[in-house]
């Protein structure tokens, strides 16, 4: 962020503290702030999840829509990403202001979902070179407290496990027509196959340490940040047990800010970054499984403000 | 940038004649059969491992303060380097750093698939932020504080690795247009596909490199951006899916590759010095003619003058 400002002896004090593995919120150097993640917070969508980390808040909603395959991926469906950063985070997202955070994050996020290895576009296909489903991901940053790639990644992984396709028949009619037949029941769908997902883990550079999950104030004072995004391991994202376990492998990486970083370096900090992704993939897994398992047996009752 | 409608922007809802024909409805394992020769070289008689000759060219365009033309066969990319201006308008407020400002454009007939649209597209601001960040940590920008630098690469063919091409092509218009730098760097592009690593892709391993397969293979595109002296990793840009280990093997082929365009540059940079320097000879020793043929005119005229 931008609009925070640092004095020097507050940035020495963070730059130590980083070097002593003693962060200032008492977390070392490889520890994620808790998080609160809840699903199903917004009825009108298909799917939707809102996760606070610390003080970031976002809120992520999956609408879907029939659409048309392009010609040349005739039995793909689509899947895109629109970032909102709300005036409401900080004032800087004001007018125009937000906007290229915004379209930093949605072209992460496209890019690590571009491979089939992370998510299969072929479940969404309904009649191939026909018709198709789009998903529309809409991810709005309600709270900005540092660290907004992997809470919109792990956001938008939890809204996608979330999210149900309703059964469709279609059927080839006369002059090429596609005729889709749909069910009134709201329960006749089916869940996404997400399991290996990409999660995003940004790495930040401090002199020799690499750090995750960084605060707002510690991001004011890194010269260099890696994000890796790394695919998940659907076996963790299913209760039955014949799903294949996969590697986690890495689907994205980009670097950002004014600095560079040694190869050597730098392999470390992919290793770290998986090493992250998979820990981050085991927990998110486990809590996904937790909360469908409780919303299956009673109605929930919503814990943060969206009732 | 916003768009403008007094300009026609062609069809929105066509498509390609080509995707009609034979040659594109060709399944992947044919498509990556057609990649190699008999020989089990890549088409165009490389190694995997060997590069295309880069071809560069600077000072291609007057009106920039610095430019420069580098061609991967048939990747052409020319780049301009404008000098520093105020910034003015909604920033009123001092920046200690100078900015810099980066546009990669695509030209509408450069894409073999497809024609690119006149507005930036989505992709086109994605590669422009991915090029900003590979060339800005080599810029001094202390040295301009409060201005902005603008920084334009249009991409006139593209047969793969344009993002590449394009930062190579920055740092030597960024040295032609004398911009105080750190070093001078270079980027080289990698492809992934079925575990095999092909250096400096073409369009046709690109497109291969990011279609969607049943097979759980390794596949995707890397590009690497690196300060030849502080071996320094600017930049690193990866998309696709790829294992640890076939990474760290990629980084590794890249860095050296990397490294193999540098006496080049280097050479190109030297060359332009000395030309440099000549042309400014030339230049004195005109000068001096002129000096001694006006000083000899006053000394005529002085003497008519004084015999009046």
């Amino acid at each position: 962020m931008a609009g925070m400002l640092l004095s020097n002896a507050e940035r020495f004090y963070i730059w130590d503290g980083v070097e002593e593995n003693f962060r200032s919120d008492g977390r070392s150097n490889k520890d994620y702030r808790p998080m609160e993640l809840e699903t199903d917070v917004v009825s009108s969508a298909s799917g939707s999840a809102r996760l606070r980390l610390a003080n970031t808040d976002v809120l992520v909603c999956v609408k879907t829509e029939i659409d048309t395959p392009k010609s040349d991926k005739p039995g793909l469906g689509s899947i895109e990403f629109f970032v909102d950063c709300s005036a409401n985070a900080t004032p800087e997202f004001e007018g125009r202001g937000g906007e290229q955070l915004a379209n930093r994050i949605s072209n992460l996020l496209q890019r690590a979902y571009h491979s089939s290895q992370a998510f299969n576009l072929k479940q969404l296909c309904i009649f191939e070179g026909k018709q198709c489903w789009k998903l529309y991901v809409d991810i709005l940053i309600l709270e900005c407290g540092g660290n907004l790639c992997d809470a919109v990644s792990l956001a938008v992984k939890a809204a996608l496990f979330n999210t149900r396709i309703p059964f469709v028949k279609a059927a080839l009619m006369d002059g090429g027509n596609i005729d889709l037949q749909l069910s009134d029941d709201p329960f006749d769908s089916k869940r996404l196959e997400v399991g290996t997902a990409p999660l995003l883990v940004t790495l930040c550079r401090m002199d020799e340490e690499n750090i995750v999950d960084p605060t707002a104030e510690e991001e004011t004072c890194i010269a260099v940040s890696i994000v890796v995004g790394v695919s998940g391991n659907p076996a963790l994202y299913t209760s039955s047990e014949d799903t294949t376990p996969s590697d986690h492998k890495c689907t994205t990486i980009s670097m950002s800010g004014n600095g560079g970083i040694l190869p050597d370096a730098m392999k470390i900090v992919i290793a770290e970054g998986i090493t992250a992704a998979k820990c981050l993939d085991e927990a998110l897994g486990r809590t996904l499984l937790q909360e469908r398992n409780r919303t299956n047996l009673q109605k929930k009752d919503s814990y943060g403000f969206l009732k | 940038m916003p768009l403008d409608y007094r300009r026609f922007n062609g069809p929105e809802d066509s498509v390609s004649y080509k995707q009609f024909s034979t040659n594109f409805t060709r399944s992947y394992d044919e498509l990556f059969k057609g990649l190699f020769d008999e020989n089990g070289k890549r088409i165009d008689g490389r190694e995997f491992t060997e590069a295309r000759p880069l071809y560069t060219k600077t000072n291609v365009i007057s009106q920039a303060k610095g430019s420069a033309y580098v061609e991967l066969k048939n990747t052409k990319v020319v780049c301009s380097v404008f000098d520093p201006r105020e910034i003015v308008g909604h920033q009123n407020e001092y920046s200690i750093y100078g900015q810099i400002y980066c546009e990669v454009k695509f030209a509408p007939f450069s894409c073999p698939r497809r024609r690119r649209g006149l507005a930036p597209d989505t992709d086109e601001r994605a590669l422009s932020a991915n090029f900003k960040t590979a060339i800005q940590t080599a810029i001094q920008s202390t040295k301009f504080r409060n201005f902005q630098m603008d920084v334009f690469v249009y991409i006139l063919e593209h047969d793969g690795a344009c993002l590449a091409a394009a930062i190579n092509a920055a740092c030597l218009a960024l040295t032609d247009a004398v911009v105080p730098m750190m070093d001078i760097f270079s980027a080289r592009t990698a492809a992934v596909i079925n575990n095999q690593i092909f250096v400096d892709p073409t369009e046709a391993e690109e497109n291969l490199a990011l279609m969607p397969t049943d097979n759980e293979t390794n596949h995707g595109i890397i590009t690497l951006t690196v300060i030849d002296h502080l071996r320094n990793i600017t930049d690193l840009q990866q998309i696709g899916s790829i294992d640890a280990d076939c990474l760290i093997k990629v980084i590794d082929i890249l860095l050296e590759e990397c490294a193999k365009l540098m006496p080049l540059f280097k050479d190109l940079i030297i060359d332009n010095v000395f030309e440099q320097y000549k042309e400014h000879q030339v230049y004195l020793s005109i000068k001096k003619q002129v000096n001694e043929e006006l000083s000899n005119k006053v000394k005529e005229w002085t003497l008519i003058v004084k015999d009046k």
